[in-house]
């Protein structure tokens, strides 16, 4: 009898704890949401929505992701910066020139300028950054690259930095540049983590570096807060603060956008950018679009040495075959239809957004849509319909039969795939979907897998990345291993051009060699490029004087450097972005999603007592 | 009145009075034994299963992970040697096993940190969202079951099971986005009010009563959305046996003692009814440590169903390895322990 009421009792206490819980909670909750009015912070906040890749570490010697890039040009300084022709400009360096050999570099580094924690900024510090880069394999792990064709880097004075490379290198200005460069950062705070920098968080908050903001926290996952720098040198922020926060579901930004949470959105789809013309307090404005999307076609992959590797479909080493598919894509309908119109046709390799890089097919070099000349082609190439209208490789006696790997996450891919398939069908090609990973497929895609695959790339500014990712170097060795290729492109004409453009200095002409190499690629019909899309940009309507670049024969994506954050300006100056007005209807509807939980609960434990008694 | 235990005696096996006692505190030593061996070796099976899994399955974390950045040749082979992704694969199993078997969840390649703190950053926000949800769709699903088996047939006995069975079919990320919409944005001269991402108001402070407030009212839409799509297995399965407890005789001799309705249901049907209840409440919590992908997307809720997302795409395969052996032993362990508790629960299987 004894433990039998011991147990009551604790069921009870049990119940009574779990009432007192829901009902405190509502109450609690109330109370604390009236004091909710306050002012939230000082000084007006910006809040924008983190770039979706997120933040994978805040060491910038080995991160990867534009999150953590968008910190890193709002924090760390660098040696130049671009303007709005997507040409370097002063920013640590006030000026630089280059000797007669073009082998060594001479940056004059601006004087007065301080660290957060007040320690003056000198050329060591950058000269530091740089030779840590070149000689430890840890901080090359992010940007190793940039500084390959670096000899030595030294600094003879407070502010001077001399830079020689092994070879010409025309892209020089470009490898320290705000996000897509090398940060450069403090010496008296990094060189105590030399050694333990594989697992150097950097995450001492406000974290010591120089820029238009200051980083003052980041919540793993959640947010970065950011405080204005007033000293900055191009002047200081027009907001106070600063916040990016994570998003993990576009279309709760845009949610959030039009709820008033949010402020500025750099990235949306052509759907959402179609709903958020129409919504009342937000702007949008689309800027050139500064990558492509594509379909690659396997055009016979082969190892470094030559030597033929994967399952690629062999009709496709034919460049009729690739040609004939080339034509039958009409990529007006595919930008119309899965763009939104949003953009334009791709023609040059190098996207719209980097004008002086822009190249256009010549007279009688176009290819259009044209499935009757496709289908010519392909007949006068001997290859016969056979049954089902598929044709027949003649050489194999297969049929044109090829997968198509498109990225299971993404939105457009299928939609383009569909398109894809009717359209190849007309040219008795048959195409099989096969949607994969990320990951797979540019497993599949290095091993030579594949015969036609969804892709697309973004660049920056200098065009030097994107043009290699086309050359021979980039091939895996003999057993599939290694290698960065995009999709076993090689042409040894394409792979001189590019080692030339490299070591030309003169910027037109530059951009003549470049445009030569992208003819090649052109007429390769390796990558088949669909469709630029514009960036395309969502604000409140709040905000002012952000940066949004233009639409057609623009240059600049809008946060390509830290203009935006730096230039948007509050239209009202007022205290907290969001209001914590609607508090009593919050407090009302909270409460009676807790009573509809816990009100059985709490009724039963009311009335168990009363029959306790009676019993 | 009977304690829930005794109740359960006429449809069991009496056991020997004596032994009684004594069996009702302290199972066998043999029998603890017995499942702790079990436990052990589905864990056993779980690490083989989880290294399997992974590393079969067809990826390329290095070009995932540098994709877009310039990198150089030389810098990838380079960070396939950092990642041991040079070694043969059975070297990198017995490195698994062996960290594992030391504690040590190994080294995230996307996060450049040990899984072990990745995992710490956010079991809090994890249980945090898991757990209030699963308490209140518990709770609700219960009582809601409980009073629709015990009137089965009745207007609300249909209004709730329909309305339970209709939300357990919606996706979770529909209806994720709808009360999104709904409750922050709002929906025509209804202004929104709950906040759209996130645990916390970064500008406000991140400590004290207010920041707990605020961490509440980041709560509510995620742990709505939770609570409204599972509650109904809580109803079903409640519902059901309190619907077979229902015509069992002793509840007949209950009323025979002239106890009202309510105190036969609350006191002599419901413990019985129970018993299945128990055992899914179980299973459920050690599964709440994994978190909820889409619900932790919709709602950018820093948890570990994202974190695990996040990593199956590049595919950061310590991290992969890390939670699944976190999330197997949570089920494990939970396992373990409702076999363990079923035997206080019920007589019946004590006597077996």
């Amino acid at each position: 009898m004894v433990l039998r009421d011991r147990r009551r009792l604790r069921t009870k206490l049990t119940a009574a704890g779990v009432s007192g819980l829901l009902i405190a909670g509502p109450v609690a909750l109330a109370t604390a949401a009236g004091a909710q009015a306050a002012p939230a912070g000082s000084g007006s906040t910006l809040r924008v929505a983190m770039d979706s890749s997120g933040v994978d570490t805040l060491n910038p010697f080995l991160s990867y992701y534009n999150g953590s890039f968008d910190i890193f040009g709002a924090i760390y300084p660098s040696l130049t910066e671009i303007d709005e022709n997507g040409v370097a400009k002063p920013y640590l360096a006030s000026s630089w020139k280059l000797s007669a050999d073009r082998l060594t570099w001479t940056f004059t580094i601006r004087s007065g300028l301080k660290w957060s924690d007040g320690t003056p900024i000198t050329a060591s510090d950058a000269a530091w950054t740089l030779n840590l880069i070149m000689h430890n394999k840890i901080a090359a792990t992010a940007n190793g690259a940039l500084v390959s064709n670096f000899s030595s880097v030294t600094a003879p004075d407070a502010t001077t930095l001399v830079v020689r490379t092994k070879k010409p290198q025309s892209n020089l200005t470009y490898v320290s540049i705000p996000i897509s460069g090398i940060p450069i950062v403090p010496q008296h705070v990094w060189q105590s983590h030399v050694a333990d920098l594989k697992d150097y968080k950097n995450d001492s908050y406000p974290i010591v570096g120089y820029g238009p903001w200051k980083l003052t926290d980041y919540k793993t996952d959640q947010y970065a807060k950011l405080d204005a720098n007033p000293t900055f040198f191009q002047g200081a922020p027009k907001y106070d603060h600063l916040i990016e926060q994570i998003y993990k579901e576009s279309d709760a930004a845009v949610a959030a956008l039009k709820a008033g949470q949010l402020d500025y959105i750099g990235g949306v789809n052509a759907t959402q950018f179609a709903s958020l013309q129409h919504a009342q307090g937000v702007t949008t404005a689309q800027a050139a679009g500064n990558g492509w999307t594509a379909v690659e076609v396997n055009p016979g992959a082969r190892s470094r040495s030559g030597k033929p590797i994967g399952t690629g479909n062999k009709a496709l080493t034919d460049g009729r075959v690739r040609r004939a598919i080339n034509e039958a894509i009409d990529k007006k309908t595919l930008l119309a239809k899965v763009a939104d119109g949003q953009g334009q046709v791709a023609e040059g390799y190098i996207p719209p957004a980097w004008q002086q890089w822009s190249w256009k097919p010549s007279a009688g070099q176009e290819q259009n849509y044209d499935p009757a000349a496709a289908n010519k082609l392909l007949d006068e190439a001997g290859y016969k319909k056979g049954p089902g209208g598929i044709r027949i490789d003649p050489k194999t006696h297969k049929p044109l039969s090829f997968r198509l790997g498109i990225h299971s996450d993404s939105s457009t891919d299928p939609a383009i795939a569909t398109y894809l398939v009717g359209w190849l069908k007309e040219i008795g090609i048959k195409l099989t979907i096969q949607p994969m990973s990320m990951t797979a497929l540019n497993s599949d895609l290095g091993k030579g897998d594949w015969d036609m695959l969804m892709d697309s790339w973004t660049s920056g500014p200098d065009p030097s990345s994107l043009l290699s990712i086309q050359t021979c170097g980039t091939l895996p060795d003999d057993n599939g291993e290694g290698g960065n290729t995009d999709a076993f492109f090689c042409d040894p004409r394409y792979d001189k051009l590019f080692a030339e453009q490299s070591t030309v200095f003169d910027p037109a002409q530059r951009a003549k060699v470049v445009g030569q190499m992208q003819s090649i690629l052109y007429d390769a019909d390796v990558d088949d490029l669909l469709y630029n899309s514009t960036t395309r940009i969502a604000a409140s309507s709040k905000v002012t004087g952000l940066v949004t670049g233009q639409a057609r024969n623009g240059f600049y994506p809008a946060q390509t450097t830290f203009w935006s954050y730096l230039k948007a300006a509050p239209a009202v100056r007022s205290g907290s972005s969001s209001g914590g007005g609607h508090t009593l209807v919050w407090v009302i509807v909270t409460a009676l999603l807790m009573v509809l939980a816990g009100g059985g609960g709490y009724a039963a434990g009311l009335r168990r007592g009363g029959v306790d008694d009676r019993e | 009145m009977s304690s829930p235990v005794a109740v359960a005696e006429p449809t069991a096996p009496a056991p020997a009075p004596a032994s009684r006692t004594r069996r009702l505190r302290v199972p066998r030593p043999g029998y603890l034994a017995g499942k702790l061996l079990s436990a052990v070796i589905s864990f056993a099976v779980t690490l083989i299963i989880g290294f399997a899994l992974f590393n079969l399955m067809p990826s390329d974390p290095v070009r995932t992970m540098t994709r877009g950045r310039p990198v150089s040749e030389a810098q990838l082979a380079q960070l396939r040697v950092q990642l041991g992704l040079d070694q043969p694969v059975w070297r990198r199993f017995l490195t698994y096993v062996n960290d594992t078997l030391h504690g040590n969840l190994g080294y995230s390649w996307e996060f450049k940190q040990s899984v072990g703190s990745l995992i710490l950053e956010r079991v809090g926000p994890t249980l945090l969202l898991m757990g209030t949800a699963f308490a209140v769709s518990v709770l609700l699903g219960l009582w809601l079951g409980m009073r629709s088996g015990w009137r089965a047939g009745s207007l609300f006995d249909k209004v709730t099971s329909a309305t339970a069975l209709t939300l357990w079919s919606v996706p979770t990320f529909w209806l994720g986005m709808l009360l999104l919409v709904l409750f922050s944005v709002g929906i025509g001269p209804i202004h929104g009010f709950l906040p759209t991402a996130g645990m916390s108001d970064p500008t406000l402070p991140q400590s004290g009563l207010r920041h707990y407030e605020d961490v509440a009212r980041h709560l509510v839409l995620p742990a709505l959305t939770m609570v409204l799509v599972v509650y109904a297995q809580y109803v079903t399965i409640m519902r059901s046996s309190i619907i077979e407890e229902k015509g069992a005789p002793y509840l007949l001799t209950a009323r025979a003692k002239g106890l009202r309705d309510d105190v036969v249901r609350r006191r002599h049907a419901l413990p019985n009814a129970l018993l299945p209840s128990v055992t899914m409440i179980f299973l459920h919590l050690g599964g709440l440590i994994s978190g909820a992908v889409t619900v932790e997307a919709i709602f950018s809720w820093p948890g570990l169903g994202d974190l695990t997302y996040q990593a199956l795409t590049v595919p950061d395969l310590p991290v992969l390895q890390g939670t699944f052996v976190v999330f197997s032993a949570s089920v494990i362990i939970m396992n373990l322990l409702a076999d363990l508790v079923y035997r206080f629960l019920d007589p019946r299987v004590r006597a077996q």
